[in-house]
C-alpha cells in the first residue's frame, strides 16, 4: 500500500500522537456488550470520558466494572471465553476496528491491577524499565531518564533512588503498587486505568495513591475502578455506577453523591445493598 | 428474644467439647509421640538403603582412583593398567549431546502446552502421551534407536545414543517446564501484556524468567537420570576403548564400563567398576550441587518466584 | 438490618419533631395571652430555651453523623436541612417569647383593637402547621404555598403600619393609646419574622426531596 493509503489506516493513527479527538472527548464508549460465553456481562454500555479527568466505575460485586474497564484496552481478550460488540473510541479510533493491533493500543492506555505485580525477578529499575526495552528501544541513557521520571511521578523516586538494584518484591506493599504504576507510566501512556488499585493497602498507602492519581491527572486521563464509594466521593470528577452490567447513571461526582437522578444510584451510595 | 432459649443451650455445648478434650489429653500425647516415632523411624530406614550405597562404592572404589584411572584408556585388564577415560570423555559427550538435543525441544514443548495450548483436546492428547513416555522401559528406547539410527547408519556411534537419551530426557523436562509455568502466577502475564508487550516476548523473557529455577530444576533431573542410563547404550553407542571418534562412531559410557567390569571375573576389573561407580555418582553429584548453588544465589539474589 | 446512619437519622428526626410540636404550642400560647391577657412569660420562656437545647442537640448530632457515617445524598442533604429547621423552630420560640415580652412591657392593652393581630396570627399558625405537616409528610410543594401566604402575611403587615401612622394627620386624638399600635407592630413584626422562617423551613423540605436549593426571596 501507498505511505498515503498507510497514513489513513488505523494502525498509522494509532501509533501516532497527534489525532483529533472524538467531540473533545478522550475515550467514547458507544453500544458496549460483552460475553464470557453466553453469559451476558455489558449490556449496551455508552459513556464519555473527557481528556484530564479521573472516572470513578462503582457498583456491588459482579455488576461489571472490572469487565467494563478491562474492555477499555482491549485486556478482556485475555479470557479465551470473551467477546464483544460496540465500539470504544480512543481519540477518534475505535479500538474493536477490524485492522487495529491490541498490542498497540495497549501502550497508549496503561493498566494497574488490584494487587500488586512487580516483575519477580527484575530489580525496581528494571521493573520500570521492562515494558521500555521489551518494545525495543536500546538508548540507555533515554532509559534512564524515562525510569527517573516514571518513578518521580509514581512519588517512589526519593525512597528508592539510592536502592534501584534491589529487587522490585523487597518494597512494601504500597511501594509496590507505585512501581506498579511507575512501570505504566513509563510507557507515557494518555490513559491510565486502574483496576481496584488500593484495596490491597493499608489506608496511609492508599491515601498517598489517591494523592498520586490527582498529580497524574493533570498530565493523563485515568479511569478507576473502585468497590469503596467514599474512594470515588473523594478522588473522581465523574463517576459511573453500573449495576448487573448495566450503566445506571453517570455524571458529576458532586452530582451523583448528592443528589442523583436514580433511585437504584441512591440506594447503592446509601449503602442499603450492595 | 431467643437468648435464653439458646445460652443453656450453648453452655450445655462448650462443656461437652471442654470435656472432650480434657478427657482425650493424655491418649492424645501418646498417640502423637507414637506417630512422630513411626514418621522418624520410616525416615530412617528409607535412608539406610542410600547410605549403605554411598559407603560401599566409597569403600571399594577409592581406591581405584588415581590420575591416570581418570584420563587414560583401558590397558590389559588383567594387570589393572588403565582407567575409564574414554568413558568418562563418553558419557559427558553423549549427556551433553543428547541435553543439546532434548533440552530446547522439552523447554519449547513444555512452553507450547503451558502458554498457548491451554486445556484444548489437541494439549490434553499431547500432555497424555508425554505422561505415557516417561513410562517406556528404557531398552525399548534403545531398540528403537537401535533400528533407526544404528542400522540406517551402518555402525553404533553416538549420535544414536544421544537421541535415544533425549528421547527419555524430553518427556521429564516438558513435564517440569510446563507444571513451574502453570505455577507462575498470572497476574505477572497481565502486567507484562499490559505494558504492550507482544506476547512471544512476554512469554520468553517474563513468564519463562519467572520460572527459571524450576526449569533448571527439571533440567538437572531429566540429566542425571540420562547420566546413568545403561539399556538405551548398550543398543546404540555399543562402548569401545577408543576416545572420542566421531559423531557417527561408537563411543564409551561410564554405566556401560561398569556394567561390563562387573561381569568380568577380574579382580581389577571389579575395582574398576567400583572406581568407575565413585566417578559416576561424583559426576552426577556435583552437576546436582553445582546448579543448585548456581539456582540458590539467583534466588538470593532476585527473588525468582518458583523456589523448588 | 438497619443501617447504624439510620438510628442517628431517626433520632434527629425525632427531636426535630418534638421542636415542631413544643414551638408550635409556644407560638399558640403566646398569641393566647395576647387575647386574653394572661401571664405566661415564665412558661414560655422556660421553652424557649429548651428549644435552644434541642437546636444544640441537632447541631451536635448532625456533625456526628457527617464524621462517623459519611452520609450522602438524601441523608446528608436531610441532615444538613436539619441544622436549618431547628434553627427555625428555635425562632419560633424566641419570637413567642418576644411577643409575650412585649405584653408585660405594655401591660394592660385590654381596651386595643387586636383585630390585625388575630388575623395574622390565625394565617402564622396555619403556617407553621403547614411547615410542620410538609416536613412530615414530605410534601415539596408546600414551600410554593407557604410563600403565597407569606405575601399575605407582609401585606398585612405594611396595611397595618399604614393605619398605625395615619392617626397622627388626623385631627381625632382623644382614644388615641400609643401602646396599642406600639404593642400590636411589634407582635405583627414578630409574627412576620415566623411567617419567614415557615417557608424557609417549606425551602428545606424541597430541597431534601429534589435537591435543589430554592433561591431566597
Amino acid at each position: 500500500m501507498s505511505s498515503e493509503e498507510y497514513a489513513n489506516t488505523n494502525s498509522y493513527k494509532l501509533s501516532s500522537l497527534a489525532v483529533t479527538k472524538r467531540h473533545g472527548y478522550k475515550v467514547s464508549v458507544r453500544n458496549l456488550n460483552s460475553w464470557f460465553g453466553s453469559k451476558q456481562a455489558l449490556k449496551d454500555i455508552n459513556f464519555d470520558v473527557k481528556e484530564n479527568t479521573v472516572t470513578a466505575l462503582i457498583g456491588p460485586s459482579g455488576c461489571g466494572k472490572t469487565t467494563l474497564i478491562r474492555c477499555l484496552n482491549r485486556m478482556n481478550e485475555m479470557t479465551s471465553s470473551a467477546t464483544v460488540k460496540g465500539s470504544v473510541y480512543l481519540d477518534d479510533i475505535d479500538i474493536y476496528a477490524n485492522n487495529v493491533d491490541p498490542v498497540i493500543i495497549k501502550r497508549r492506555m496503561g493498566m494497574v491491577f488490584q494487587k500488586p505485580n512487580p516483575f519477580p525477578t527484575m530489580s525496581i529499575y528494571d521493573n520500570v524499565a521492562a515494558g521500555l526495552k521489551l518494545n525495543g528501544i536500546r538508548d540507555k541513557a533515554l532509559i534512564r531518564e524515562i525510569v527517573e521520571e516514571s518513578l518521580k511521578g509514581a512519588v517512589l523516586w526519593d525512597e528508592v533512588k539510592d536502592e534501584l538494584g534491589k529487587p522490585g518484591l523487597s518494597l512494601s506493599g504500597g511501594q509496590q503498587q507505585r512501581l506498579c504504576i511507575a512501570r505504566a507510566l513509563a510507557m507515557q501512556p494518555e490513559v491510565l486505568l486502574m483496576d481496584e488499585p488500593t484495596s490491597a493497602l493499608d489506608p496511609i498507602a492508599s491515601a498517598k495513591i489517591e494523592e498520586l492519581m490527582n498529580e497524574l491527572r493533570k498530565e493523563l486521563t485515568v479511569i478507576i475502578v473502585t468497590h469503596n464509594m467514599q474512594q470515588a466521593a473523594r478522588v473522581s470528577n465523574h463517576t459511573a455506577f453500573m449495576y448487573l452490567g448495566e450503566l445506571v447513571e453517570y455524571g458529576p461526582t458532586k452530582q451523583i453523591f448528592e443528589n442523583p437522578q436514580k433511585e437504584l444510584t441512591e440506594r447503592y451510595i446509601s449503602g442499603k445493598f450492595g | 428474644m431467643n437468648n435464653t432459649e439458646n445460652s443453656p443451650h450453648n453452655v450445655d455445648h462448650r462443656k461437652v467439647i471442654h470435656e472432650a478434650i480434657v478427657r482425650k489429653n493424655y491418649k492424645r500425647k501418646i498417640v502423637n509421640r507414637v506417630f512422630t516415632g513411626a514418621t522418624i523411624a520410616c525416615v530412617m530406614i528409607a535412608m539406610i538403603p542410600l547410605g549403605s550405597i554411598l559407603f560401599e562404592v566409597v569403600k571399594n572404589g577409592i581406591s581405584a582412583i588415581s590420575i591416570e584411572f581418570l584420563t587414560q584408556p583401558q590397558g590389559s585388564i588383567i594387570r589393572g593398567d588403565g582407567g575409564v577415560g574414554p568413558a568418562i570423555q563418553g558419557t559427558l559427550l553423549t549427556v551433553g549431546y543428547a541435553s543439546l538435543i532434548g533440552v530446547p525441544i522439552g523447554i519449547l514443548a513444555g512452553v507450547y502446552l503451558s502458554e498457548y495450548a491451554g486445556n484444548s483436546k489437541f494439549a490434553y492428547t499431547v500432555r497424555f502421551f508425554n505422561n505415557v513416555m516417561t513410562g517406556i522401559p528404557s531398552i525399548v528406547i534403545g531398540i528403537v534407536g537401535y533400528i533407526v539410527l544404528v542400522i540406517t547408519i551402518g555402525s553404533f556411534n553416538i549420535t544414536a545414543g544421544a537421541v535415544a537419551l533425549s528421547i527419555i530426557m524430553i518427556p521429564i523436562v516438558v513435564a517440569v517446564t510446563e507444571e513451574t509455568l502453570k505455577l507462575v502466577p498470572n497476574s505477572i502475564r497481565e502486567a507484562a501484556h499490559s505494558l504492550g508487550i507482544p506476547k512471544w516476548k512476554v512469554t520468553l523473557f517474563i513468564t519463562l524468567r519467572s520460572a527459571k529455577n524450576g526449569v533448571l530444576t527439571g533440567i538437572v533431573l531429566a540429566v542425571s537420570r540420562v547420566a546413568g542410563e545403561t539399556a538405551p547404550l548398550i543398543m546404540t553407542i555399543l562402548g569401545t576403548s577408543l576416545f572420542f571418534q566421531g559423531f557417527l562412531s561408537p563411543v564409551d559410557a561410564l554405566p556401560l564400563r561398569i556394567w561390563r567390569f562387573a561381569s568380568q571375573p577380574y579382580e581389577h576389573a571389579h575395582s574398576f567398576g567400583w572406581g568407575a561407580a565413585l566417578v559416576l555418582i561424583i559426576m552426577v553429584l556435583s552437576l546436582s550441587i553445582l546448579l543448585r548453588f548456581l539456582v540458590l544465589e539467583k534466588s538470593f539474589k532476585s527473588g525468582s518466584l518458583v523456589k523448588m | 438490618m438497619t443501617r447504624l446512619l439510620d438510628l442517628g437519622i431517626d433520632r434527629i428526626r425525632n427531636i426535630i419533631m418534638d421542636m415542631a410540636k413544643l414551638s408550635e404550642k409556644s407560638v399558640t400560647t403566646a398569641i393566647e395571652s395576647y387575647e386574653k391577657g394572661a401571664s405566661t412569660k415564665k412558661v414560655i420562656f422556660e421553652w424557649s430555651e429548651q428549644l435552644r437545647v434541642l437546636q444544640d442537640e441537632v447541631g451536635d448530632l448532625a456533625i456526628e453523623l457527617i464524621a462517623r457515617y459519611q452520609p450522602v445524598a438524601t441523608d446528608l442533604r436531610f441532615i444538613r436541612s436539619c441544622m436549618e429547621i431547628a434553627y427555625g423552630f428555635s425562632r419560633f420560640g424566641r419570637y413567642a417569647y418576644d411577643i409575650v415580652d412585649v405584653l408585660e412591657t405594655m401591660g394592660s392593652i385590654a381596651n386595643c383593637d387586636k383585630s390585625a393581630v388575630l388575623e395574622m396570627s390565625c394565617t402564622v399558625r396555619e403556617m407553621i402547621r403547614i411547615s410542620v405537616q410538609a416536613l412530615q409528610s414530605k410534601d415539596k410543594n408546600a414551600a410554593e404555598k407557604l410563600y403565597q401566604m407569606d405575601d399575605t402575611v407582609d401585606a398585612l403587615y405594611r396595611k397595618y403600619l399604614r393605619e398605625a401612622i395615619t392617626p397622627y394627620e388626623k385631627a381625632d386624638k382623644g382614644s388615641f393609646d400609643p401602646r396599642c399600635y406600639i404593642s400590636a407592630l411589634l407582635i405583627l413584626r414578630y409574627l412576620e419574622r415566623i411567617s419567614d422562617h415557615a417557608c424557609y423551613i417549606g425551602d428545606s423540605v424541597h430541597y431534601i426531596i429534589t435537591g435543589m436549593s430554592s433561591p431566597r426571596r
